[in-house]
């Protein structure tokens, strides 16, 4: 390929700025082809080492045929240094013209160059030839400083010079290290401590570098000075971790600000004589503006006033780079004590101040750092006492709002919507205050004193309400081409819903859309007429409408909208992506939703929208439920779109935590609806794994290929699983306290009454059986398996008749006798039904005979209690210890399935409870812990999964318990450190709430060419083809970080076969424990306004969910290590800690294990099986935080 | 902050990049997710017309020159508007060096100076000069105004009030 476009690097970059025939170069690349072997080669300079460890076979021969090209170079240039410099300059830029240049060569040439630095040829050569090619490898080599420094004190050429300090500032950043582009240089300092005869390393050089450059910098000479600018500018780039050389930069630009800083300089805006021929003047600025930069790349020093002084002494520099420094210092000073900030800049900021001025300076960066500091100044409570001073800053912040650049206006609307408010706690009242900011005030700008042009005397006179302008400003940006406007108007749009939506949460009185906004500003006009003189000119208004104007917010709103909808047809996903972020957030709950649905339905039927994107849309749904409950039913309904439209995009997890936070959210009244909507995904038509041709004509699901039907598939199964464990929540009904005695259903056996008495009973939970018992019938096996272990972890959580009702169902199904009836309208999928004629039979039949032992315990206790009531005996000891030993036996049973309450749960009926609690106080006994709990005792692994939840004694929170049940459990979950820490879904969920991000994005894709910075000899040699196994080796590696959506599925496929039904359960700390989190966070979010949710304190027990493999080779077992309880997780973690080092390098072979890096600490939560289950300190470069690792890897301490 | 400036050739290969406060580890990442970005949108596309897209909170805009491809990633004040700016001045600033859209070729025959011009736009991490004329002086290391350049900053004045008249 090299050969073929002829645009190796080396080729280009030894050429002559008159391009020649790639060709020809090439061919003489080839031709030159000499014999020695590479290590002839590195005999002539240790320097050139082949970088590239990834060989592939196809680019071998060119990458040969290189090798060979360089090895004769750097021969000859070895040869050539043999002669007298002059005549080993000129050959060599004549063979040049054909031959690339090695590393080597340069460096060679630099020393060589440096030497006779008087010859006017060879500063020519330098900056024509060596200095740009050397630039092209991504590193210079330490052992080049040396003659660069001598280059920098003797050398006058000023072009020679520039790029000197460029190679110093390279040598001193720590980019040496890492990859900058280019051809890759190796490791300088591995390389020179391998070299034991002097290999100077950046840590021999980089003192010497620092000295000369600080005595550069601190030379007051006049000529000196550009030289001084770009040492000052070197100098920023060495290593931040030097104290000493920190303060000596300190006091380098603290010595020029203080010499040209003070000196009183206006900005003048005359044509002539500024600064014309004044060589002071040019010196003044141009340190000022030197010195500046560099105070912006040195760590604030907050606490210091002389660091404050200089800082603000910039804002009414000359040069507007420097000017925007400074006032990005001063922003970010602001946030962090705007009281002396406003003290400092109070002069500045009056209508004739040195800030005014800043808005019309030509430097986008620096009005919007003077937003960011207006805002942060004027939402300062620490000056409370000075509203003179807020609202200066205020005014001029208003006033940013018109200003030409989108860029600016948007940053003065994001403040005034009060997005950067760094006080979390704050964050909902200063967004709601910031809507009403906007809806209410006015601008009205100041008589401009300093540009006294006539006709914007006359048009800026009228005050203008901000909304209006903002929305003027908004719906012209919409109309743009541009993509990055688009995309920032809709950004701005989002965020001012979400504004609005705080606004609404918090019940701000005022928030009327109806009111008409030119009200305010005819409130104003006659207001002004009285009163004339407000200099600050922003004044609040609280004023109703005056007649005939009729723009009202909610109609200025619905015509922006309007505006957002069209944007949609944009092509860019991204920004229809944020346009439908915006839409969400702008969504009110009381609006029609139709629109907005149709809107996602299309937009999500277009195959271009990548995987991240739909899921950051899913994550907006989130966050918008968060900052609206009320919206749950809703959101629950697009999220359905996404279920459906884009399964396989869509991360299962994050839709479950969803489909829980909504469902907890929802309240009372609203829990049905929601998980109506929840458990609608059910009605759809499954997948048939066999017949893909059918899936296409299925009119709703949109899973046509087989990815897509398997994530659907998958998606169902999460539905069921949801289903099962949420639908006793959603109903409000549990065993524990159903009042209903256990006869009575006895009574009911008929199969129509009971069902009639269970949907009169509880309509929910019918619905919910109803949708299960279809599902245990007419799924795929996998969602079949499932909808048992749902259907019995209902029947064990419920009341009569339900447990009733799902007996006799499981009854049937194990019978197979009704089979054939049932299935009429099930199609066969191809699988053997097996001889039940569901292939269950094996599932069944524990959960069965659990049930039955259960029916049969509370016949013999009733036998029992009529027995001694008749006959009036008392019950002996050994009786009630029998009767105890049995509860405790079907507990354990019972345990097996699901998470039940063992304090509560009465296994032989709630008749029981007397006798029970009378023999527990009699021996004081507390109530069993899941210590001993047979799904943890039968299964060592599943220590492993619940390995943080140790429960507790259950006593201490059998009062806390209620029929919030999954409140509870939300609640409890968020100082669930490690289960919630490490649930992919819920960090992702967090990360974005926060608002963080910047880890890098997953690449999936298999067909991608990027190659980061290749070697030379890789670079441009390899092939199409190669190229993609290289990336799918990248790609694949990159999908084990936690991040990664298709990670799970694929590591899942990996382990499996590609078969599905695990998965559900295989990202083991995921869904469940991760809603709870969810949960929890959203209660702490809401328990400053006084939300419905954050009622009683959670009892401390916690619930998790079974683990892939395990649940896979033994579908009983796992159901029964599925839930079990587990009341408190904090004693173990705190008793039984121990600490270790990594003793080795270890790869985790599988998802439970852990990539090990030798020495690094851990902390060791419990052995098993030779396996420690480890925690890492820091998060490895998988992202994984906590694993399995083998024992004898792990140096215990 | 500009996280990461990275200049790709057609097919992929990275040129030049200045990553700043990415974590060595994640660069790789950015890299594809970059390069893969470039390869299915920047078909086709005019010269400089400016493509954005975003992850989580970081923002990236980019475009093609001539056969090069130029990826910005910023956030925080770096928004996709702050970075198509910096991308102006750096497409500017290419162009200015090169002569015109560079193909690949001139690309790497100024790669010295266009690494040079890189060096005064963005310093780490932050956009310094964006000023045509001044990158150039920076790069020849000399400081006198021209008088050219003075007339040239007031005229911009006056037409930077003038819009400002305009949109009220």
């Amino acid at each position: 390929m090299a050969e073929s476009s002829g645009t190796t690097l080396m080729d280009l970059i030894s050429a002559d700025p008159t391009p020649i025939p790639a060709q020809s170069t090439s061919s003489s690349a080839s031709s030159t082809a000499v014999q020695p072997s590479p290590a002839s080669a590195s005999a002539a300079s240790h320097l050139h080492h082949p970088m590239s460890t990834k060989t592939t076979l196809g680019e071998k021969k060119s990458k040969r045929a290189t090798l060979m090209q360089i090895q004769n170079d750097t021969i000859s240039v070895a040869k050539a240094a043999l002669n007298p410099v002059k005549a080993n300059i000129m050959p060599q830029r004549q063979r040049q013209k054909k031959k690339p240049v090695s590393y080597s060569q340069l460096a060679r040439s630099i020393h060589e160059l440096a030497a006779t630095l008087d010859q006017k040829s060879s500063q020519k050569q330098l900056v024509n030839h060596v200095f740009p090619k050397l630039a092209v490898y991504n590193s210079v080599d330490p052992s080049l400083a040396p003659s660069l420094l001598m280059l920098n004190q003797q050398c006058e050429d000023r072009n020679v010079l520039r790029y000197v300090y460029y190679y110093l500032a390279r040598i001193l950043s720590d980019t040496g290290m890492t990859p900058g582009g280019g051809i890759p240089t190796p490791n300088w300092d591995a390389l020179a401590d391998i070299d034991a005869g002097g290999g100077v390393t950046r840590a021999d050089v980089v003192p010497r570098i620092v000295n000369q450059l600080t005595t550069e910098a601190s030379n007051s000479e006049f000529e000196f000075h550009a030289r001084r600018l770009q040492a000052l500018k070197a100098l920023t780039y060495s290593p931040s971790g030097n104290s000493e050389l920190l303060s000596k930069l300190y006091e380098i630009v603290f010595g020029i600000l203080e010499k040209v800083g003070d000196v009183p300089h206006k900005r003048k805006k005359g044509v002539f004589g500024t600064k014309g021929g004044d060589k002071d003047s040019i010196m003044r600025s141009n340190l000022q503006y030197a010195a500046m930069s560099a105070l912006r790349r040195l760590p604030l020093d907050p606490g210091n006033p002389l660091f404050l002084h200089r800082a603000a002494q910039g804002v009414s520099f000359a040069d507007p780079v420097a000017v925007r420094h400074s006032l990005e210092i001063l922003s970010e000073l602001a946030t962090r004590d705007p009281y002396t900030v406003a003290m400092t800049l109070e002069k500045l900021a009056s209508p004739v101040g040195a800030l005014q001025d800043i808005l019309h300076m030509n430097d986008v960066l620096a009005r919007v750092s003077l937003a960011r500091l207006c805002h942060s100044i004027s939402r300062a409570r620490a000056l409370d006492e000075r509203p003179d001073i807020r609202s200066q800053f205020n005014s001029i912040l208003y006033q940013l709002l018109l200003d030409p650049s989108e860029r600016v206006c948007y940053e003065a609307i994001l403040c005034i919507l009060g997005k950067y408010d760094n006080t979390e706690r704050h964050e909902m009242d200063e967004r709601a205050a910031g809507w009403y900011r906007l809806t209410r005030e006015i601008l009205k700008l100041p008589e401009a004193p300093s540009l006294s042009s006539k006709d914007k005397a006359h048009k800026t006179k009228r005050p203008q309400p901000l909304i209006k302008l903002v929305m003027r400003r908004l719906e012209s940006s919409f109309r743009s081409f541009s993509r990055p406007v688009l995309h920032a108007a809709a950004r701005v749009v989002q965020e001012m819903g979400k504004s609005r939506a705080a606004a609404f949460a918090m019940g701000l009185q005022d928030i009327d859309e109806t009111v008409h906004v030119n009200g305010f500003s005819d409130a104003l006009d006659d207001a002004e007429t009285n009163e004339s003189s407000h200099p600050e000119g922003i004044r609040r208004t609280s004023s109703i409408s005056g007649p005939g104007r009729n723009d009202t917010i909610a109609s200025l709103l619905a015509s922006l909208m309007e505006v957002v909808r069209t944007t949609v047809a944009c092509e860019c996903v991204y920004v229809r992506a944020m346009v439908i972020k915006a839409l969400i957030w702008m969504q009110s709950p009381d609006e029609s939703l139709d629109e907005l649905k149709s809107i996602i339905a299309s937009e999500l039927s277009d195959p271009s929208w990548p995987a991240a994107l739909v899921n950051d849309v899913l994550l907006t749904l989130h966050a918008r439920f968060k900052a609206t409950p009320d919206m749950a039913v809703i959101l629950l309904e697009i999220a359905r779109i996404f279920a459906t439209k884009v399964p396989g995009k869509i991360d299962a997890d994050v839709l479950q935590l969803l489909w829980k936070t909504c469902l907890v959210g929802a309240g009372p009244d609203g829990k049905h609806t929601a998980l109506e909507a929840v458990t609608i995904v059910l009605d759809l038509p499954p997948p048939q794994p066999g017949s893909m041709a059918g899936m296409t004509s299925i009119d709703r699901v949109s899973a046509s290929d087989p990815k897509s039907a398997l994530a659907l598939q998958k998606l169902v199964q999460a539905a069921v699983w949801f289903l099962g464990e949420n639908a006793n929540y959603a109903a409000s009904e549990y065993a524990w306290e159903s009042a209903t005695p256990p006869g009575t259903a006895l009574m009911m056996l008929d199969a129509d009454k009971m069902v009639a008495a269970a949907s009169s009973r509880n309509p929910t939970l019918a619905g919910a059986l109803t949708r299960l018992q279809r599902c245990a019938f007419s799924g795929s096996w996998e969602v079949r398996i499932v909808a048992i272990q749902a259907l019995t972890t209902i029947a064990i959580r419920s009341g009569e008749p339900f447990r009733l009702q799902i007996y006799e169902f499981l009854y049937t199904l194990a019978e197979g006798g009704v089979q054939s009836q049932l299935s009429e309208m099930h199609l066969s999928n191809g699988e053997d039904q097996g001889a039940s004629g569901t292939g269950l039979g094996v599932l069944i039949t524990p959960m069965l005979k659990v049930l039955d032992e259960m029916y049969v315990g509370q016949d013999e206790l009733i036998k029992d209690i009529r027995h001694h009531d008749n006959a009036n005996k008392e019950w002996k000891d050994e009786e009630l210890k029998k009767l105890y030993e049995n509860h405790e036996r079907l507990l354990d049973f019972v345990s097996m399935f699901c998470f039940i309450p063992r304090a509560k749960y009465l296994p032989l009926g709630p008749i029981s409870a007397k006798l029970i609690d009378g023999y527990r106080t009699k021996h004081n006994i507390t109530v069993s812990t899941g210590a001993t709990d047979p799904a943890v005792v039968a299964t060592g692994i599943s220590d492993l999964i619940y390995e943080s939840t140790q429960p507790a004694p259950a006593a201490s929170n059998s009062s806390g318990l209620d029929d919030d049940l999954v409140n509870a459990w939300a609640a409890n979950l968020g100082d669930d450190g490690l289960l919630g820490n490490n649930a992919p879904a819920m960090s992702r969920v967090n990360e974005f709430l926060a608002g963080v991000g910047t880890d890098a994005p997953d690449v999936e894709e298999e067909n991608v060419f990027s190659r980061p910075s290749v070697g030379y000899d890789d670079m441009w040699a390899k092939t199409l083809l190669e190229t993609s196994e290289l990336e799918e080796e990248d790609a694949r590696s990159g999908s084990s970080s936690p991040d990664s959506t298709g990670s799970v599925e694929s590591s899942i496929s990996s382990h499996f076969g590609g078969m599905n039904y695990p998965s559900l359960f295989s990202s083991k700390p995921s869904s469940h424990s991760t809603a709870k989190s969810g949960g929890s966070k959203y209660q702490s979010t809401y328990e400053g306004y006084g939300s419905p949710i954050r009622e009683e304190p959670p009892p401390p027990y916690s619930y998790s969910e079974p683990q892939g493999r395990e649940s896979f080779e033994n579908p009983v077992a796992a159901s029964g290590s599925r839930s079990y309880e587990s009341d408190d997780e904090e004693p173990r973690k705190s008793t039984g800690t121990r600490y270790g080092t990594a003793l080795y390098d270890f790869t985790a072979g599988g998802d439970d294990e852990l990539n090990l890096t030798a020495e690094e600490e851990l902390e060791i939560e419990y052995e098993v099986d030779g396996w420690f289950y480890v925690k890492k300190k820091r998060p490895g470069r998988d992202g994984k935080m906590a694993g399995l690792v083998p024992v004898l890897y792990v140096n215990q301490s | 902050m500009i996280l990461a400036v990275l200049f790709a050739n057609s097919v992929g290969n990275v040129l030049i990049e200045r990553f700043n406060g990415v974590p060595a580890e994640e660069r790789l990442h950015w890299r594809s997710f970059l390069v893969k970005l470039g390869a299915e949108n920047l078909k086709g596309v005019k010269n400089e017309e400016l493509l954005v897209a975003c992850h989580k909170s970081v923002y990236i805009v980019y475009t093609m020159l001539g056969d090069v491809s130029i990826f910005l990633v910023g956030k925080d004040e770096y928004d996709e508007l702050a970075l198509a700016e910096t991308m102006f001045i750096i497409t500017a600033a290419v162009k200015d060096v090169c002569g015109k859209p560079p193909t690949e070729r001139v690309f790497l025959d100024k790669y010295g100076r266009i690494c040079l011009c890189l060096d005064e736009i963005v310093w780490n991490g932050l956009l310094e000069n964006t000023d045509k004329d001044r990158i150039k002086r920076l790069i020849r290391m000399s400081f006198l105004d021209s008088l050219f350049y003075q007339i040239f900053n007031y005229l911009l004045l006056l037409l930077f009030d003038q819009t400002r008249i305009n949109f009220l």
